[in-house]
């Protein structure tokens, strides 16, 4: 990359149910972003937002909705479905065009409108098939995580470790939607979802306005003395039909592998100081791992065991809770991002960890077992 | 502007009533097309760029699930990018920008479309504001009457001139499409067909308006250096333009659109184009509505406003005039939605590498394609050329 | 034509629950009681109606409230004669944008008051500029459709 992007604002709000519309909602956290780069409406480049018309209170064409709330009118604006680490890499492809100096990037999702999780993951499925029989992002991980545990001996107390490690981080996370001191017990007895998933295990249906603001180099160096810097993006699809596909061996590889060779990361368990990964089954944070590169195929669990990935161990992961603590769905790969620039900038009050954070890692993932994965990498 | 882009593969599907096929299956014969034309392989591809409209339409949602297979992504980088309307410009603007920042070297956008697996005009009242607003707008229709009569009021337009212009649109589009093998619609109709069609909405009628299609369009994206590199021809990405406007029905004025005014300019700034009539040869202009295409050509510069009405009258418009518009019969004869900006794109793609067949404009060296979405809210343009 | 596949029938119904917040909570409070709200932006003091927390525009919060006008002016109509799903009412009906005396955006609701089964006829009352005036329900619930339709005034 002959140019460099950087993020110069970060804002969310928390995750629990809000009386305020969708429509406010995103006003205020647009609004606190562009206040805290210093940019008013006019100032700004352009805008590229992420949403999804089912996670999104019933209103199609989820754009029109919020344009307005997004400070667009009248300017050069896209979405993102799915993903809003989708929108986060459009909005640096936009600056790295050389079109835009600055960009209003951000996800919107108001969980507390919209039907359960699973109401919605369901119409991912295809009408004749897959959909019929039931198959939910829940159902899907259960029959992932199962194999998991056998093919790898990975226990179902490492899987709910997870959990209390992340609930428990989300206790100093003040935008967390769900937190708690939980012991291993308490997340295994919390209910069986599909075996042998618990509910602690599965992540809730949250708030998550999330924006941030990016600019070039140039204009970066105007708007603050913490820049933090885009360093590498990559991303993958799987599959299809569930049973086409490997689920102990998907994407998320793939999608590091290039964010790594853009960053110039040859040694991820060292390179990396802290990561934020969309897990929205608890075991899966361990599966990522593995596919980050933290650890060996198969070491997930002892990874966890070793205290590594502990708020205050050598790669924190889910400081701020991850998804297990708040789960806006669409939103939850830009919060991982937010998250991590808070970290690497040093603005993470309680949650703040103790070691410095150069190097950080982002991870988002939608659809059944993993389908999709998205990495980024960001540094001081 | 980023790096050089050109476009070298278009592929779409025979739009229509596509109820031999699985959804799946007719992405995959736009995404197969585009492949043999641009004699490339999914080896080749660096990103995929998909989209469409709102779940709501065919009832399944992030569909790029669904279509990996058939666009040949799995393994591969995506973009899922859906703006209503004007999704299929917004993909190709996407596609645009993936290879011009250096991210990537070549790329397939795809848009698709199966309208008859659903209720479109449903689902276009599920876009629109649900405490205020919901109930009185009547779909597209009823929006884009609203403003068309707005318009027509402003410039004291009289009602059987823009009437009679109106009809004129209707008939050159649909003979046009007789001579584009991938249209929907073949049907010969007469001014005064139009004028007696049953009424929707005042002033649109019957034959005013836009069929509901399934179909597929697929372009590749390419940075100049992978161009140069396999030889290709390619229709370069001269200038990019969009905007949008407020959600609320009303705030600001549809008489003048000031996102259609001012999409157009940004890609012309680009482009540098400062007399659009003259220097394009041929545009497609997204005109699910016979009426608002007249608006659209006062709000790109092709005329100014109020008088577009006379000149399609004189043919300025039409595939013989001066600025031909929509010789491939255009939206109102096809329109799969989540596809039709980007076909207004491969129109003009098409159009500039001299590959329009029956349809083809003599000698097109630039052309400018054009997608509307929202509720009378975004403008999307981009314009393609021949030379770099 | 095509030949008739094997289609699958289905169909979805999701629920939503879409909250109000504060600003819009406040708006249809006053639809009961026959008052329609907008909101002022200090910056470009244009009126917003239906009111609104923040100007769309200038993008700061909106600063005072403002009770429009029942009366307005007809601004852009449409004489709807289809069948489309979550009509308001049974066609034909008129489907109208109106500025509100006192605000500077167009207000959309519907026309109605007299009778326009005739479209010809129709067309010779209903002209842009006309002034027009809120009709409200006796019964009213804090719904938009607390106004019946705007008559001709």
């Amino acid at each position: 990359m002959s140019k460099r992007v950087a993020i110069v604002s970060v804002a969310q709000n928390a995750g629990a149910e809000s009386a305020d519309n969708f429509y406010d909602q995103a006003y205020r956290v647009a609004r606190e972003a562009l206040d805290k780069a210093g940019l008013t409406r006019e100032e700004l480049g352009t805008v590229v937002t992420a949403s999804s018309d089912i996670f999104h209170g019933g209103i199609s064409c989820a754009n029109s909705y919020y344009w307005e709330t997004t400070g667009a009118f009248l300017k050069n604006a896209s979405r993102q479905d799915g993903e809003s680490l989708f929108a986060f890499f459009y909005g640096v492809m936009r600056i790295l065009s050389g079109q835009y100096d600055t960009a209003l990037v951000m996800a919107l999702c108001k969980g507390s409108e919209n039907p359960p999780n699973d109401a919605c993951t369901l119409m991912f499925a295809d009408p004749f098939y897959q959909r019929p029989v039931g198959l939910t992002e829940t159902t899907a991980a259960a029959l992932q995580m199962r194999l998991y545990m056998e093919k790898y001996g990975v226990t179902r107390e490492q899987c709910a470790k997870v959990a209390v490690k992340n609930l428990d981080n989300a206790r100093r996370n003040p935008y967390a939607h769900r937190k708690g001191d939980y012991t291993v017990e308490a997340v295994l007895n919390s209910g069986m979802l599909a075996d042998p998933l618990t509910e602690l295990e599965a992540a809730p249906k949250s708030e998550g306005m999330v924006a941030l603001v990016l600019a070039t180099e140039e204009k970066a160096k105007k708007l603050t003395d913490k820049p933090v810097w885009f360093k590498g993006y990559g991303s993958s699809l799987d599959a299809f039909f569930l049973g086409d596909r490997d689920l102990l061996n998907g994407q998320l590889g793939n999608a590091a592998a290039r964010a790594y060779k853009m960053a110039g990361i040859g040694d991820p368990g060292k390179q990396i100081d802290l990561a934020e990964v969309t897990e929205p089954y608890a075991f899966q944070e361990l599966m990522w791992y593995e596919d980050l590169g933290f650890c060996g195929r198969g070491e997930g669990g002892k990874f966890l065991d070793s205290g590594a990935t502990a708020a205050n161990g050598s790669l924190p992961v889910n400081v701020s809770g991850g998804v297990l603590a708040n789960n806006p769905y669409v939103s939850r790969g830009l919060q991982r991002i937010v998250e991590a620039t808070l970290q690497i900038r040093g603005e993470a009050g309680q949650r703040q960890v103790d070691k410095q954070v150069k190097t950080a890692l982002a991870h988002g993932t939608h659809g059944f077992a993993g389908q999709c994965h998205a990495v980024a990498i960001i540094g001081s | 502007m980023g790096r050089a882009v050109g476009i070298i593969g278009v592929g779409q599907t025979h739009h229509g009533r596509r109820t031999e096929m699985s959804y799946p299956d007719l992405v995959r014969e736009a995404v197969v097309r585009v492949f043999d034309d641009a004699g490339l392989t999914p080896a080749d591809i660096d990103g995929v760029v998909s989209g469409t409209m709102p779940s709501m339409m065919e009832g399944i949602a992030l569909t790029h699930f669904y279509f990996a297979d058939a666009m040949q992504a799995v393994g591969k980088p995506i973009l899922k990018t859906e703006t209503c309307g004007s999704t299929g410009v917004s993909i190709a603007q996407t596609a645009y920008y993936w290879v011009a920042s250096g991210m990537a070297d070549c790329v397939l956008a795809v848009g698709h479309e199966k309208m008859n697996e659903g209720n479109a005009q449903a689902t276009m009242t599920t876009v629109v504001e649900p405490f205020y607003q919901r109930y009185f707008i009547a779909g597209a229709p009823g929006v884009f009457s609203m403003q068309s009569q707005m318009w027509a009021d402003r410039y004291g337009i009289p009602e059987d001139k823009i009437r009679d212009a109106a009809a004129y649109i209707s008939v050159t589009h649909h003979d046009s499409a007789f001579d584009n093998p991938y249209a929907h619609v073949k049907l010969r109709v007469s001014m005064d067909d139009v004028k007696n069609a049953r009424l929707i909405t005042y002033p649109v009628r019957l034959l005013d308006v836009c069929p509901t299609s399934d179909g597929a369009c697929a372009l590749i994206f390419a940075s100049e250096e992978f161009i140069r590199k396999i030889g290709k021809k390619a229709a370069w990405v001269k200038g990019v333009g969009y905007r949008g406007e407020e959600y609320f029905f009303g705030d600001s004025d549809k008489g003048v659109w000031q996102s259609a005014v001012q999409s157009a300019k940004q890609a012309y700034d680009q482009a540098g184009i400062t007399n659009p009539r003259k220097e394009l040869d041929v545009a497609e202009v997204y005109n699910p509505f016979t009426f608002q295409e007249m608006l659209f050509y006062e709000c790109f510069g092709f005329c100014g406003f109020g008088e577009s009405p006379d000149l399609v009258l004189k043919g300025i418009f039409n595939r013989k005039g001066e600025l031909p518009c929509d010789p491939s019969g255009g939206v109102l004869c096809t329109n799969p939605i989540g596809a039709t900006g980007l076909i207004r794109v491969a129109e003009t793609v098409l159009q500039v590498m001299g590959k329009a067949g029956d349809h083809q404009i003599p000698g097109a060296k630039l052309a400018l394609s054009h997608a509307m979405g929202g509720v009378d809210q975004f403008n999307g343009v981009m314009i393609v050329g021949s030379e770099l | 034509m095509a030949k008739e596949y094997k289609t699958l029938m289905t169909e979805i119904r999701l629920p939503y629950e879409i909250s109000y917040g504060a600003t819009w909570t406040r708006f249809f409070e006053g639809m009961a009681e026959k008052k329609i709200y907008g909101t002022k932006c200090g910056r470009c003091n244009r009126v917003l109606v239906p009111a609104r927390s923040f100007c769309p525009r200038c993008f700061v919060d909106t600063t005072d409230w403002v009770e429009a006008g029942q009366q307005g002016t007809l601004t852009a109509w449409s004489y709807v004669s289809y069948r489309y799903f979550g009509m308001p009412t049974e066609p034909p009906f008129i489907s109208a944008l109106l500025r509100l005396d006192g605000t500077d955006v167009d207000f959309l609701h519907m026309m109605g008051g007299f009778d326009m089964s005739d479209f010809e006829q129709t067309r010779k009352i209903v002209k842009n500029g006309m002034k027009l005036r809120a009709v409200w329900k006796d019964e009213r619930q804090g719904h938009i459709l607390d106004i019946k339709y705007f008559e001709p005034a």
